[in-house]
């Protein structure tokens, strides 16, 4: 699909040509960003939408951006901001809730279509999404996309302690979940 | 407690369409490289963008202001001229009608309205004028 060189530097490109260098960035971080998304918001549709919205917001202000580093930092806010907006509005329609994620993959053709999992999937994913939100996104945050708590730091905005210590409830509370299952 | 967690599945349990990812970012470099997103060098007008513009909300205000100003008194004039002529006007046409020739008129219509009746014969030219039969024109008299 793409004729960028791997070796292209996004930093340089982003300074000489924005188009190309915001390509690079597109096909570097969509993937990742999806599954970060897809995490939080669970259905694939929601996770498209947000992932879309994320880069249409990146985009805007994306010339501000030359330090590749913060780049990743900054797109993985704005995701997660995008995806916590996804299920504010998701909580207001109570019709949407996907409080058990069991009971939606088996019965909803959309939720077995996109779900790969087995039975122990399914705990592990309903006991995540009974954290709170904040818990929920460090956990998945450390759990799944191995992230240090010095890069969570910086998306979340918050101290490495705190952040530790949410990892550890999170982990404390799904344990509980699932052996009380 | 993470050996108990290690138990569990790591790997994301969700699923995406077949090319998703290459469509998904066919569609986002679709949307975003088609809109002026160029970097562009600060350049004289750029520079002078904040007072160009600051001058030009002024001219405006100005010509908006003066605009109004003008269309206001004319206005103001055109009405007085206008009430004016229509006063002249009134007192003219008044003083021109003339009672009699009103009556004449009067009269004339009330004549016309007499005129109009039609009599057996005229009714009968006038059916014959269109073809119909005499016989049939009797037996409606």
């Amino acid at each position: 699909m793409s004729n960028i060189k791997p070796e292209d530097n996004i930093s340089e490109l982003l300074k000489s040509d924005l188009n190309k260098g915001f390509r690079l960035v597109v096909e570097k971080y969509s993937s990742r960003l999806y599954w970060h998304i897809r995490r939080l918001v669970i259905l694939h549709e929601d996770a498209d939408d947000a992932l879309q919205n994320t880069f249409i917001n990146a985009w805007k202000s994306i010339g501000d951006f030359r330090n590749e580093s913060s780049l990743y930092t900054w797109l993985y806010t704005i995701a997660t901001n995008e995806a916590l907006s996804l299920i504010k509005k998701r909580k207001k329609n109570a019709a949407m809730s996907l409080d058990d994620l069991g009971s939606h993959f088996t019965n909803s053709p959309e939720g077995s279509t996109w779900f790969d999992g087995d039975e122990a999937h399914i705990k592990l994913q309903n006991a995540i999404l009974k954290l709170p939100e904040k818990q929920r996104i460090v956990f998945n945050l450390k759990y799944y996309d191995e992230m240090t708590y010095k890069e969570m730091s910086r998306i979340l905005k918050t101290s490495v302690g705190a952040l530790k210590a949410s990892y550890h409830h999170a982990v404390k509370k799904i344990e509980i979940i699932i052996l009380g299952d | 407690m993470m050996q108990k967690l290690n138990k569990l599945p790591d790997a994301t349990p969700f699923k995406v369409p077949e090319g998703y990812f290459e469509e998904v970012n066919r569609k986002i470099i679709s949307v975003t490289s088609g809109n002026d997103h160029v970097v562009r060098k600060a350049g004289l007008y750029y520079r002078l963008r904040p007072f160009l513009q600051s001058a030009a909300a002024v001219t405006g205000f100005i010509l908006i202001s003066y605009t109004g100003i003008k269309l206001l008194t004319n206005n103001r004039i055109n009405l007085q001229e206008t009430e004016a002529v229509f006063e002249d006007y009134s007192v003219q046409f008044i003083d021109d009608i003339d009672i009699y020739s009103l009556e004449e008129d009067a009269a004339s219509l009330f004549a016309s309205e007499e005129g109009s009746y039609l009599n057996n014969t005229d009714i009968i030219d006038y059916l014959l004028l269109e073809n119909i039969e005499i016989s049939d024109i009797y037996e409606q008299l």
